[in-house]
């Protein structure tokens, strides 16, 4: 017994060594489910810099270079499973930094476990906006989650000028029961209001996870009147919607949050998608020399034809060059130094969505967009053809790989304070 | 609400109900045999429709992809009749239930490990786009649906009559110890039961696959529903199902259009409550007396 404990500690000692020669980041999403595509493409884009970083020898850190090691677990899109992973991340002493999450219900269930211990977190590609307005909710002082990722008021705001620009005034607004669906209806229908009412809601309608038959709540929307479908969900759902319309001849467009564009949507409702658009960040098209790279480096080394979900695999590629500057600049690998130099990057960190030129800033609870990395010009709306996520328009191709090229105008609000 | 908006709900139900009935009629089968019911037979239908997308997915044609797909489903209802219903009834116990629960919960681990946990399209030659009739919109997909599950109950049943094995099975069903008496193989007809039933689950996979998508999890509501059918119609009327199925089935729509999305289980637990309250041997069903 007593050996086995010398041998345990030695072990642990062992290990605790090595731990301090890397940078640990943990990677977290869903890997398994329907949330799948969003999960494994953001943790495939992050991998996919992270071992850029490495090969090019790793991280300089206080003149050492250290290479970036990953810690990664499946919350398979489970609130609770989302809770006991960020307990476990949250025990560890020596993690630098955590990326990850794709939905807004895991974010809430178990970023306090983190934030409690000031591990610094990037939340990507989860978007739904309770998961920082629950910090400015509670008037967390100092915060030590980040966001990377165009959250649903940019987007709700995007969707409903979309249908308002197109001339629609009677509009569905459709959303699923989870806490993304609701947040992203409250979202919509404040937007709405803020239009001023340009838009008629002629009908609310509500589906669960795992539905497959929207025949209901879509002939009431057809029979209201509706001429287009707001709608907030996830892929499986979003495609029964997209197939139940086609069905009943219902030919009103589909407008709705970003993850109308992922793979399992687009398979699943396959020409019936057609014409749908959404938000999005990133569009599988090699605008840029960069994106090019980076496109044809995931094609190549996940062996795959498209990226399962575009905007999830760039997002989580630029947050991982966000928190290696980072680390470089606090010039330690301490989460607690990591975060405050997250809040003042000094160098502009060139990005495959945009160059990312002091993304964040100082937190203050009563302005979550100190911790938001996305604004309006980084977000053009996609849509889906045959197959493919591309650009809704041809002026916004032109902004996103200007953005892309050219450093982003500091952000104003963080300049003025 | 305008008449078509009825018509419309109650035809796109009572099409899916189709699906209900075809799944309780594979409780029926195994039920008439041997007393006994395949509790699993929600995972025999979704590990059938997951074994059937490979098939097309190497490149087997539609059409060739289906008798291989009820080739697996009556294989697999053999498995479950040799590893956990014969043992049971050999012994007089009632161990099949919690055999073929255990049984089906292999069957869901097993294809969440082969076939991973996310929900797949399921492709079909068969066209989506909805045909006009009668100011209903539906999909030849779904009227694949009626044809195949009335194609196959009717082909069983033409062989529970005419054929001299369909009269065994006949016989074995109306009184197990005579039949043996007249030099029928309770046991092989035990096992051709369960063999048509896992055929017959695995139809239903074929069929609801293009519209539902595949899924480990893809049963677990359609099982809920056909085994509602299964009592309210009485487990011993082909006829019966087919039509409480397509009820059902039209019920539920309506009442998530008229009561909301979230209150579509609750005329199948309502029905069974009543059935099970009012008329135990269902509605279609043959009160049986028992000698002593």
């Amino acid at each position: 017994m007593f050996k086995q404990i010398v041998q345990g500690s030695l072990l642990l000692t062992a290990l605790g060594l090595t731990a301090g020669d890397t940078v640990k980041i943990a990677l977290t999403g869903p890997f398994s489910g329907g949330s799948a595509p969003m999960g494994t493409s953001a943790r495939d884009g992050s991998k996919l810099a992270i071992a850029e970083i490495n090969a090019a020898g790793g991280i300089l850190v206080g003149g050492k270079k250290m290479k970036i090691e990953i810690v990664e677990r499946d919350d398979e899109a489970k609130n609770e499973r989302g809770a006991l992973i960020a307990q476990e991340l949250a025990a560890m002493s020596d993690l630098t930094g955590v990326i990850g999450t794709v939905n807004t219900g895991v974010c809430m269930a178990g970023d306090k476990h983190l934030q409690e211990k000031g591990i610094t977190k990037i939340i990507c590609p989860a978007a739904g906006s309770a998961s920082m307005t629950q910090w400015s909710k509670a008037g967390v002082k100092d915060c030590s989650i980040f966001r990377f990722a165009a959250h649903d008021g940019i987007q709700a705001a995007m969707v409903v000028e979309e249908a308002i620009n197109r001339k629609f005034t009677k509009v569905a607004v459709v959303f699923d029961s989870t806490n993304y669906g609701v947040s992203g209806r409250d979202d919509m229908l404040d937007q709405i209001k803020k239009q001023g009412s340009k838009l008629e809601v002629v009908a609310q309608e509500k589906f669960n996870i795992g539905d497959k038959d929207m025949t209901a709540q879509l002939l009431r929307a057809k029979s209201a009147g509706a001429q287009a479908i707001l709608i907030w969900g996830i892929g499986p759902e979003l495609a029964a919607i997209s197939n139940g319309m086609a069905k009943i001849g219902m030919k009103a467009p589909l407008i709705g949050g970003w993850t109308l564009s992922m793979s399992n949507y687009i398979d699943n409702a396959g020409k019936n998608g057609n014409g749908t658009l959404m938000p999005q960040t990133f569009i599988e098209e090699p605008i840029t020399p960069k994106a090019k790279a980076f496109i044809d480096g995931y094609h190549k080394t996940f062996k795959v034809g498209r990226i399962p979900s575009p905007v999830a695999a760039a997002q989580g590629y630029d947050a991982v060059y966000l928190m290696a500057a980072a680390v470089k600049q606090a010039g330690s690998t301490d989460t607690k130094k990591v975060k405050e130099a997250l809040e003042d990057l000094k160098e502009p960190v060139q990005g495959v969505i945009a160059t990312w030129n002091h993304p964040y800033t100082k937190w203050d609870p009563a302005d979550v967009t100190t911790h938001e990395a996305f604004r309006r010009e980084q977000t053009v709306m996609g849509m889906v053809k045959d197959g493919h996520v591309v650009f809704g328009n041809d002026a916004d191709r032109e902004r996103l790989r200007k953005s892309a090229l050219s450093a982003t105008p500091a952000k104003i609000k963080g300049k003025k304070k | 609400m305008n008449a078509s908006i009825i018509g419309q709900m109650a035809v796109s139900g009572a099409l899916m109900g189709l699906v209900y009935a075809l799944i309780a009629y594979g409780f029926q089968l195994t039920f008439a045999t041997s007393k006994s019911i395949n509790f699993g037979q929600g995972e025999l239908v979704m590990v059938s429709a997951f074994f059937s997308l490979t098939l097309l997915n190497l490149g087997v044609p539609y059409w060739a992809m289906i008798p291989g797909g009820l080739l697996f489903g009556a294989i697999m209802g053999l498995v479950v009749e040799r590893a956990g219903v014969r043992l049971a009834l050999e012994q007089k116990s009632e161990g099949w239930i919690l055999l073929t629960i255990i049984i089906g919960l292999f069957f869901f681990s097993a294809a969440e490990n082969l076939w991973g946990r996310d929900d797949r399209p399921f492709p079909t030659p068969i066209s989506a786009d909805p045909i006009h009739v009668l100011g209903v919109d539906v999909t030849r997909l779904e009227l694949s649906v009626a044809v195949g599950v009335l194609a196959i109950m009717g082909a069983i049943e033409l062989f529970k009559r005419r054929t001299l094995l369909g009269k065994a099975f006949e016989a074995v069903s109306a009184d197990r110890d005579a039949a043996e008496l007249m030099g029928i193989s309770a046991t092989r007809t035990v096992m051709l039961s369960y063999a048509l039933s896992g055929a017959v689950a695995a139809l239903a996979g074929i069929l609801v696959s293009p519209i539902t998508t595949v899924g480990p999890t893809m049963a677990s509501a359609l099982i809920l529903k056909a085994f509602s059918v299964a009592v309210v119609a009485g487990l011993d009327s082909g006829f019966g199902v087919v039509l409480i199925g397509m009820f059902l089935g039209a019920l539920e729509s309506l009442a998530s259009f008229y009561l909301g999305s979230g209150w579509r289980e609750a005329p199948g637990l309502v029905l069974l409550i009543l059935a099970l309250a009012v008329r135990p041997t269902g509605v279609f069903g043959k009160a049986i007396i028992r000698k002593v």
